[in-house]
Parts: C-alpha cells; sequence; structure tokens
C-alpha cells in the first residue's frame, strides 16, 4: 500500500515541487499530476494542483501557452517564468537547508525509555 | 490505458466542470472561462487514463477545488470583488436617499420659514412618492420638530437589489479595461497575469 503524505506538509512543498518540474519540461495540468505521482506522491489531489498552478501563474512564476491537442482542446501548458527560476532556486536553497538540519534531528536514535530515566 | 469516451462519461465531466464553474462567479469573465475549459481538458485527459468515474473523483471535493481556484485569483484572505461591489452599492443608495431626503425637507422648511418667518402651526410634506412617506412639521415661532418621513420598503427593496445586480455586474469594469487593452499586439506565450483583467 502507497504510504499516505500529511496534506499540510505537502502543501508547503508543492509550489516547489511544480516550479521543479515545470523547469525540467513544460507541461499541462494532469500531465504535472501524473508526474507527481511517479514521484511517488500517489495520494495527491488533482485538486489541489490545479489551484497551485493558477496561483503559480497569478504570482507571475509561471507562463503558459496553448498547444493543440489531438485528441480535444487545446492544452494549456505552463512553465516557470524568471521569476519562478528564482522562486524556485531560493525555495530549493530553504529547503535544503531546514532538511540539513530537521533531518538529522529525525532519524537520529531515540534513547533507551528504561536507561533515560533520571536515577534516584 | 486510453478507453472511449461514451456520453455518459462526458455528461459526468461536464457536470464537474459546471459545479466547478459556478462556484467561480467571483472571477473576472476571462478568468473563469479559462480556467473552465483546463479543468475540461484535464479531465479528459484523465478520463482517458482512468475512466470518467474516476478522473471526477480524483478532483476531490468540487467546493475546495473552486474555493481554491477563487483564492489562487484573489489570495486567502483579500476581500471578493463582488462583495466590494454589493457593499458600495449599499452605501451609495444610502447616501443618494439620504441626500434626496435633505434636500426635500429642507426645501420645505424654507418654503415655509420664508412664506411665515415666525409660522406657528402644522404642516404637512407629502414627502416622495415610493420613496419617502409624509412628514408632519409642527412650528412653533418659526422652528420646528417633525415627525415621520421614513423610507418605504421600495428603498430597502432597491438596496438589496442594487447590490445583488452590482455584485453580478462588478465584471463590466475589467471587461471594459480589456477591451481598451485589447489593441496592443498579441504574443505567443501569455504572461502570467495576462489572462486576467
Amino acid at each position: 500500500m502507497a504510504p499516505t503524505h500529511d496534506p499540510q506538509l505537502l502543501k508547503g512543498v508543492l509550489s516547489l515541487l511544480l516550479l521543479r518540474l515545470l523547469a525540467e519540461r513544460e507541461s499541462y495540468g494532469y500531465e504535472i499530476v501524473q508526474r507527481l505521482r511517479e514521484l511517488g506522491l500517489s495520494d495527491i489531489s488533482e485538486g489541489s494542483v490545479y489551484p497551485a498552478l493558477a496561483r503559480l501563474e497569478r504570482e507571475g512564476r509561471l507562463e503558459t501557452r496553448l498547444v493543440a491537442s489531438r485528441s480535444g482542446p487545446a492544452r494549456k501548458y505552463y512553465r516557470p517564468t524568471a521569476a519562478g527560476a528564482q522562486a524556485l532556486a531560493e525555495g530549493t536553497a530553504s529547503w535544503l537547508s531546514l532538511a540539513a538540519v530537521v533531518h538529522p534531528a529525525l532519524v537520529r536514535r531515540l534513547p533507551d525509555p528504561s536507561t533515560s530515566t533520571e536515577e534516584t | 490505458m486510453a478507453t472511449p469516451r461514451s456520453a455518459l462519461d462526458r455528461l459526468r465531466i461536464e457536470r464537474a466542470v459546471w459545479a466547478v464553474d459556478a462556484r467561480l462567479g467571483d472571477l473576472p469573465r476571462r478568468s473563469r472561462v479559462s480556467r473552465r475549459r483546463e479543468l475540461r481538458d484535464n479531465l479528459l485527459a484523465a478520463s482517458e487514463d482512468v475512466g470518467a468515474r474516476q478522473a471526477v473523483r480524483q478532483l476531490g471535493d468540487l467546493r475546495i477545488l473552486a474555493a481554491g481556484y477563487v483564492a489562487a485569483e484573489y489570495g486567502e484572505l483579500s476581500r471578493r470583488p463582488s462583495w466590494t461591489a454589493a457593499v458600495a452599492t449599499l452605501f451609495l443608495i444610502e447616501a443618494a436617499m439620504t441626500l434626496l431626503e435633505y434636500v426635500g425637507r429642507t426645501g420645505f422648511d424654507s418654503g415655509i420659514t420664508s412664506a411665515t418667518p415666525h409660522a406657528t402651526g402644522t404642516f404637512r410634506w407629502a414627502g416622495f412618492p415610493y420613496l419617502i412617506s409624509d412628514e408632519t412639521f409642527t412650528y412653533l415661532n418659526g422652528t420646528h420638530t417633525s415627525v415621520g418621513g421614513a423610507w418605504t420598503p421600495l428603498v430597502y427593496v432597491l438596496m438589496f437589489a442594487g447590490a445583488f445586480v452590482a455584485g453580478r455586474m462588478w465584471r463590466l469594469i475589467p471587461a471594459w479595461r480589456r477591451q481598451r487593452s485589447q489593441a496592443r499586439p498579441a504574443v505567443a506565450w501569455e504572461e502570467g497575469n495576462g489572462d486576467r483583467a
């Protein structure tokens, strides 16, 4: 069974992930969802990804273009703007800095409860 | 894997699209149309993979999705233009009625006191038909007290109808601005804010 992810934690890094994936390759909405699922975020909701794309577009971090599709109407492809690339660089540095602090603390071996109590 | 779309599948997709669209009333028209088209396209793409029923299910709660789109447009806590327009209309009508009442009452009082500077007695002002009810002025040596002159229920109906209409029609302003800016040459790539009013 695929692991579930805390939606609040995911919400914090979703924009960063979207910018990163789109910097690698421009994509349309559903394709991005598929790429996120391939990363391991199998429980991610499309309903959280589409508004995140809309917000990044409004903030000027993504730009769009319409590409004709054989299977239906033209698809809206997203890719980062210069501001988006800068936000990606800053966000990545911030995330790595935070992870460098949080990860070692979380994976540290817990003390044995029987030996950690104060001796009287 | 691609699966052929039946009429029922198209109906499922359209129902989801319109359920979201119905909750996007606060978005500028162009942005709303753009979101609707994009959502439909994504659902069509997803339905080829997993079928229409599952594609719609994967969207999650449609109310949350619509709220996400609106928050993406205006931010989480900012005021919605429809509410701003409605409240502004309420205040505008109230100000107009207050001004009308003031002008009417002042005119009536001026008429009485200019004809009879030290008027004493009771006089009736008919008010404004359908808007302000009649008012009784009681004079004693040129100074007066008054009773009546209330706004009729029609005024309150107009207030709330006006607020509702303004709340729906605020899009005319960005549409008008957009028309003015349409002279600019089109570009291949839409800028981040270029899709909005």
